[in-house]
């Protein structure tokens, strides 16, 4: 396919757009591209008395610091491991509840569901984080139905122990983001033709059949590109979070990058080494979302780029 | 045309962002229509903020011409606060940033003291020469004061303002006042206490041992091996000076340490230790000891006692016995205690600083010089005469019981009393020689304020105060006391920093999990190698260079 050359008599036509896209690449360049002048901290000494210009340049120091550092190396691991859990979980489920609030027949119910499911999107992680350590403390909901039904003796503290810890951010992003990400194929779930849900039923395919054969592929392409869109995101595995349920005891699981860069960077005024860190999870979430994309490419699937 | 009318109103739009911005950067002289300066304050410590029509802070506002509002610690650890604030680079006009101080110096925001301190005799008067010189940074300047443990004239001390073991005094009175030195003692009477009295009256279940772990809090699990073993709270370091040149010991590595973990241990598992302690904020924490129901813990006293005694007060827990009184223990029985600290402390790492970013330093600089003033310094403490507090015909203060509890209510201290409790201050007796400087000192008021549990408990034991309670040995401070204000102050541009860093980091990990272990051995012996491992030598190096200087 040949592109097609582009004529100043067509720009000039075009001139409001054209001014428009202007805008926009100078609000990009100015606000994407000019912070990253800042990365220059990472090969420096920095420090905000001296300015860029003044601080002395290190070199790779820093980064050679970060690697040497097994505390970074277990931030990564942590990073990692609650993105890739969070990001299963979230995702699966999301598709799961679309699917099953698709097949409720009752309009008031579908709808009093949808809403009712993606209001805990709109709470702040501050408000979500702080019920859920009421919820789980030894004195709280969970503790006492665990001990009255008789599963346990006697109360556990669920933030002392670091296998819960995990699984205890994850099950929060769920119930937060369930009902919020469902919304996005529940819009791709209604552009299906009703008409091949209709001559399903008329060659006697029962619900089961007509969600694989039918709604499934139909959702694939959104599937596909949100999958590649949030596989990038993987390192954003949280801050707040992990920062708000953390502590002492459990800090070599609980701890993310983020954390890492906040105690180090703004807690000890090492903003070389936070910028450092920084950088690498840029870095590390470019290469993720572009194999993302190559491997969608390969297998023939819609793609980002 | 259409698009026209809109270029139109979006450049109008445009314009009027521009204009309020630029109307927002105005800069601020700092008075305000009555002439007032209005000053800001942040403490890099948790603490309530008080009104804005707070009544003595306007009292004081008239007679000074300066009010401040003081903004507290809230969630975040001291040293992230102040690193966000140099990141916004928008600073309070006063601040006290713990032991961010050497980070806002770094910064070169702080306003240098000395030119101020020969102008303002209140200020200069506050330390010795040898005393200011101690906060001498690297460039000779002064560019903070500690306030605390500051005593002017005669010593008051009437509290234990220092480390120990507290113990409820009902425990002590249900066991007939034993004598106790030991943590065997200590955790054998806590333990048989709540077996004989599982529940508070209300319900619930009493709390044998709690300790905090919380950020720089923790030294209430970490630090107890050093005051164990006889020394005083050098903080981070013991300073062992028995071969007669003091050295730097590390207690998180001596046998008393080992035993000292092993013992919390065995509790923990026999479930007399609070099984939330490893997880628990301060806030959490304070909340656990207002219901009266926990028995003991370790602990400073100013971190829990201004806020618990006056709750104990308020809900009458204080005639249940449920105040706290220390206990000077030691890891083995006859040996002599130094928890409490009878000179004051210089800890010459932190203190209330001014930012350049104040409009008028010198109006800072006379506002911290006026509060030193006795008259102001009384109503910052005492109150206002006649409501707060009542003068006798000799001139002695005195609060009337109603005076009391009147003091100890939240809403009212909110409203009406404005101690400015992070600026410069004084322990000690009054510049009319008959009072004491804060009414907790005054010894009419002492013995007055105190509930008839802790009277009996202090007869019981032959003590008049807190510091006969605990029986410390009585001597001056060595010369480079405390340590922890060298320490406080490292930053990880050494190796000792980043040592004193990750020790830190080790250590909150460990100690909770090393008390929670169901193999003490190995988990104890899985410590000592992660600790090992981040290289405390070097920080201990450098403590002992510090050491060197300052003993020299």
């Amino acid at each position: 396919m040949k592109s097609k050359r582009i004529s100043w008599r067509e720009i000039k036509r075009q001139k409001f757009l054209m001014i428009c896209t202007v805008c926009f690449v100078i609000y990009g360049i100015i606000f994407y591209y000019l912070p990253l002048g800042g990365w220059i901290m990472a090969f420096q000494n920095y420090k905000a008395k001296d300015g860029f210009f003044g601080s002395e340049f290190v070199g790779l120091d820093k980064f050679k610091f970060l690697f040497s550092d097994s505390t970074f190396l277990q931030v990564i691991r942590n990073t990692l491991a609650m993105g890739v859990l969070n990001l299963v979980c979230t995702f699966v489920m999301a598709i799961v509840f679309a699917i099953l609030l698709n097949e409720v027949r009752l309009m008031a119910g579908k709808k009093l569901v949808q809403t009712v499911s993606y209001l805990p999107h709109f709470l702040s992680w501050i408000i979500v984080t702080g019920i859920l350590h009421d919820a789980l403390s030894s004195s709280g909901i969970i503790n006492e139905l665990l001990v009255k039904v008789g599963i346990l003796d006697s109360p556990i503290n669920f933030f002392a122990h670091k296998g819960y810890f995990w699984p205890i951010v994850a099950f929060a992003n769920v119930w937060k983001e369930t009902g919020w990400n469902a919304i996005v194929y529940l819009a791709a779930i209604t552009s299906i033709d009703p008409s091949l849900y209709e001559a399903a039923t008329i060659d006697g395919a029962g619900r089961w059949a007509k969600i694989k054969n039918i709604t499934l592929p139909g959702i694939k392409p959104t599937i596909i590109i949100l999958l590649i869109m949030n596989v990038g995101n993987v390192l954003n595995a949280g801050f707040e979070v992990q920062y708000l349920l953390g502590n002492g005891l459990i800090k070599s699981v609980a701890d993310t990058i983020d954390i890492y860069t906040l105690t180090w960077g703004v807690g000890q005024n090492d903003y070389s080494l936070g910028t450092a860190a920084g950088i690498f999870k840029s870095v590390v979430a470019i290469i993720l979302i572009v194999a993302a994309n190559q491997i969608a490419k390969k297998t023939g699937e819609e793609k980002l780029f | 045309m259409k698009t026209r009318k809109l270029t139109c109103v979006l450049a109008a739009l445009l314009a009027l962002v521009m204009v309020l911005g630029v109307a927002g950067c105005g800069k601020k002289d700092g008075r305000n229509e009555d002439g007032i300066y209005e000053f800001t304050m942040f403490i890099a410590m948790p603490g309530s903020e008080i009104n804005d029509d707070n009544e003595i802070m306007n009292l004081i506002a008239e007679k000074t011409g300066v009010k401040v509002k003081e903004t507290w610690l809230t969630g975040q650890s001291a040293s992230e606060a102040v690193g966000s604030i140099i990141a916004s680079q928008d600073y309070p006009d006063f601040i006290d940033g713990g032991d961010g101080m050497m980070a806002l110096y770094d910064e070169g925001i702080l306003v240098p003291w000395d030119e101020y301190l020969e102008k303002y005799p209140n200020l200069k008067e506050m330390y010795s020469d040898e005393e200011w010189n101690s906060f001498r940074q690297e460039d000779g300047h002064i560019y903070w004061a500690n306030v605390f443990q500051n005593t002017y004239g005669e010593s008051r001390a009437t509290t234990h303002n220092d480390e120990a073991f507290w113990i409820q005094v009902r425990v002590l009175e249900w066991a007939g006042y034993p004598e106790i030195h030991t943590l065997d003692q200590y955790f054998d009477v806590l333990t048989r206490y709540a077996e004989a009295n599982p529940t508070m009256g209300d319900g619930l279940t009493v709390i044998p041992y709690t300790m905090l772990c919380e950020d720089w809090r923790y030294f209430c699990l970490e630090n107890a091996p050093e005051f164990l073993d006889g020394y005083p709270n050098d903080g981070s370091v013991i300073v062992d000076t028995s071969s007669g040149t003091p050295t730097i010991v590390d207690y998180n590595t001596t046998p008393t340490a080992k035993r000292y973990f092993q013992k919390l241990n065995e509790e923990y598992k026999a479930g007399n230790i609070d099984i939330e302690f490893a997880t628990q904020t301060y806030d959490e924490y304070i909340a656990k000891l207002s219901t009266g129901r926990v028995l003991g813990m370790c602990d400073q006293w100013w971190n829990f006692a201004y806020t618990i005694n006056d709750v104990f007060k308020q809900q009458g827990l204080d005639k249940q016995g449920c105040n706290y009184v220390p206990l000077g223990l030691t890891i083995d029985e006859g040996m002599d205690n130094r928890w409490h600290t009878y000179d004051d402390t210089l800890n010459n790492s932190s203190g209330v600083a001014v930012t350049t970013s104040c409009p008028d330093p010198d109006a800072a600089f006379k506002f911290l010089n006026d509060l030193l003033d006795q008259e102001i310094h009384d109503l910052r403490f005492w109150g206002i005469e006649g409501v707060d507090y009542l003068v006798d015909e000799n001139g002695l203060y005195y609060r009337t019981e109603e005076m009391r509890t009147k003091a100890a209510d939240k809403s009212y201290q909110a409203s009406h009393f404005c101690n400015y409790s992070y600026m410069p201050q004084y322990l000690g007796t009054s510049r009319d020689g008959i009072n004491a400087m804060q009414p907790n000192e005054q010894t009419s008021e002492f013995f007055q304020g105190l509930a008839e549990p802790l009277v009996k408990c202090f007869e019981a034991y032959g003590a008049e105060n807190y510091p006969d309670m605990i029986g410390s040995v009585v001597e001056h401070n060595a010369p480079w006391f405390p340590m922890y204000s060298y320490s406080n102050n490292m930053t990880t541009a050494t190796p000792g920093g980043v040592a004193w860093t990750k020790m830190g980091e080790v250590k909150h990990e460990w100690l909770p999990r090393v008390v929670m272990a169901s193999d003490f051995d190995k988990e104890w012996s899985d410590y000592m190698s992660a600790y090992n491992a981040v290289d405390p030598g070097a920080f201990l190096a450098e403590m002992q260079e510090e050491l060197n200087r300052r003993a020299g």
